[in-house]
């Protein structure tokens, strides 16, 4: 068996609503619908995929996970755990406090600066903000170099570096390399995340995950603020179809012929 | 990490081109629009930055087809798209010139920069604005939060501002600008990256019939399962020059060939019919097809954002809806 140094992974987890989630705005605030479900982010689950392969080919390497969020988002680290990663950290911030970019990526600075980390791992954004805005943010604050939307990604033999593909406009794809430390947002790819094994799952939802409440004096002023939330604008008629299933098909088929376009 | 130190709130608000082998996205058109109005609102000037080694051509057809002043940023060595390097660059650039704001794509390059940038300049990052709007004490984006279910209406502190685009919600005029541009030339040290570029591919084989086909069937992650692939495939077979297309998530999983995805990282298409099927209308699919010029969503979530963009919603079981409509197609023949 060859030897490597041993690399150290951090992965940076989001807890999201289920994307078929209800809500109502009321006064500009989202007010979700019981029963509210979560998830992790479906890309953060990709990025802890990466992680994952990077140690199945590496062994001697441990893969950290981390989350910025309210108490009741301890779940995805659990479920992190149960995927295969080998330690989980909470970084806890109040119910209601909705952070910026900017702050979520300078509390993960802070605590990725203590951790000396090899390779920062995240998601290419969260779907439901789409942002993609605390991986280069986190890059830029560690001053290490970074990749985004990558799909795929080859360790070097000697773990001193790293080749990424990533997506860009297209279909078309750039390809590089980067030294380690660095950090890459993963983007979706044909390696669909596992599964997490039950037995390690049940191991995992006993776990202590250490954790520490975040102190919002130590994060910088927030750039920006939403103001409020407003329904979308329909940028065509919408017309609903009403009806049963057979009727909808008669109507559809209808409008289609009437625009001559069957 | 340098600081941001000259700006000013009326400084020029400049546009980021994008462009790729001596050619300009017409995206850059679009950045253009955001960038005017916004210089409108602060009572200041758009310039449009193109950075690249060799970037006078491209410079003098910006400057040709979308007017402005153009300043050609010339790199030794900047063959192509380098996030480090842009970061760098404009880092150094953009206090120099004074700007309230920097605006970029919602793309896969922009998503790259901007937000390092605004580490850099101490910038407020505003990602993937589709309006803009202003109040009592200025100014506010508008950009889609919540899955593209709702707008999220966001107001910035005091410049620089470091905004991205979304691509196809400021879309640009047709025909050459009233007053075209002039070209200034800046001169940029090679800039050292620890992210090395190695290679540049072409998308290897993206279904021709796709961009061309006159009617775009399309299924995402509602259709379930593979086996529920055959009903699109039957649905778009009720059309001639039809083609078959995914969103991503089906596309990684397999279903469809990358080939067939529409979307930011894939084609973009803009047919007479687009029949979506089972896709939430996530921004980076709707990108790709909201030019289309009828639009008929079928999904089983009445929120979905795709309802937003559709001609006709219908609130259905793909699996019961599609079976169906090939029903009432052949009762219709026979």
């Amino acid at each position: 068996l060859k030897e490597w140094r041993q690399m150290r992974l951090l992965v940076c987890l989001k807890q999201v609503p289920e994307p078929e989630s209800l809500f109502d705005l009321e006064q500009g605030r989202v007010i979700w619908r019981r029963p509210f479900r979560t998830r992790m982010g479906s890309l953060d689950e990709f990025a802890l995929e990466t992680g994952l392969r990077i140690k199945d080919a590496f062994p001697n390497t441990t893969i950290q996970a981390v989350t910025l969020g309210p108490i009741s988002s301890s779940g995805i680290l659990h479920r992190a755990l149960g995927m295969g990663a080998d330690q989980a950290f909470h970084i806890v911030t109040e119910d209601e406090q909705d952070l910026r970019p900017l702050a979520v990526a300078s509390a993960l600075a802070d605590w990725a600066r203590e951790g000396a980390f090899d390779l920062i791992l995240c998601g290419a954004m969260s779907e439901d903000a789409m942002q993609g805005a605390v991986g280069p943010m986190l890059a830029r604050l560690l001053d290490i170099p970074w990749a985004t939307a990558v799909s795929s990604l080859e360790t070097s033999q000697d773990a001193s570096s790293i080749e990424v593909t990533r997506e860009v406009e297209g279909g078309n794809r750039q390809i590089l390399e980067l030294p380690l430390p660095c950090l890459v947002t993963i983007q979706s790819s044909p390696f669909q995340p596992r599964y997490p094994a039950l037995s390690k799952l049940l191991e995992a939802k006993k776990a202590d995950i250490p954790a520490y409440v975040l102190d919002a004096r130590s994060l910088p002023a927030e750039p920006e603020h939403i103001v409020r939330l407003e329904v979308p604008n329909r940028s065509r008629a919408g017309v609903f179809l009403e009806g049963s299933t057979i009727e909808k098909a008669v109507q559809l088929m209808a409008i289609l012929r009437q625009r001559a376009l069957l | 990490v340098n600081a941001g130190s000259a700006h000013s709130e009326n400084g020029p608000v400049v546009v980021v081109a994008e462009h790729r082998d001596g050619q300009l996205s017409p995206l850059t058109n679009e950045l253009a629009v955001c960038a005017q109005r916004t210089a409108e609102m602060l009572s200041s000037e758009v310039v449009i930055a193109i950075l690249g080694e060799q970037v006078s051509e491209v410079a003098q057809e910006a400057a040709r087809t979308i007017g402005h002043k153009v300043y050609a940023v010339k790199v030794p060595g900047l063959k192509g798209f380098h996030g480090e390097a842009y970061v760098k660059i404009l880092a150094d650039l953009i206090p120099s010139w004074g700007a309230s704001a920097v605006v970029g794509g919602h793309t896969t390059s922009g998503m790259d920069w901007a937000p390092a940038l605004a580490v850099d300049l101490h910038a407020t990052y505003l990602a993937g604005v589709e309006a803009l709007d202003e109040d009592a004490d200025g100014m506010l984006f508008s950009r889609a939060g919540l899955f593209g279910k709702a707008q999220e209406i966001i107001k910035p502190k005091a410049n620089p501002w470091v905004i991205t685009v979304a691509p196809g919600a400021f879309p640009a005029p047709a025909g050459l600008p009233e007053h075209p541009g002039s070209v200034e030339l800046f001169e940029e040290t090679s800039q050292k990256c620890r992210a090395k570029v190695i290679a540049y591919k072409s998308a290897a084989d993206q279904d021709l019939g796709l961009t061309q086909a006159q009617v775009v069937v399309a299924g995402g992650r509602g259709i379930g399962k593979p086996e529920n692939l055959e009903l699109i495939h039957r649905l778009a077979g009720l059309f001639s020059r039809s083609a078959v297309a995914g969103s991503r998530p089906v596309c990684d999983l397999g279903w469809l060939d990358y080939g067939s995805q529409v979307g930011l990282t894939g084609a973009m298409v803009s047919p007479k019919l687009y029949i979506s099927c089972g896709i939430s209308g996530a921004r980076q699919h709707t990108v790709g097809m909201r030019g289309s010029d009828f639009i008929v969503a079928i999904s089983s979530d009445p929120a979905a954002a795709i309802f937003n963009l559709a001609d006709v919603c219908i609130v259905d079981d793909l699996t019961a809806f599609i079976p169906a409509l090939l029903d009432q197609a052949e009762r219709a023949v026979h």
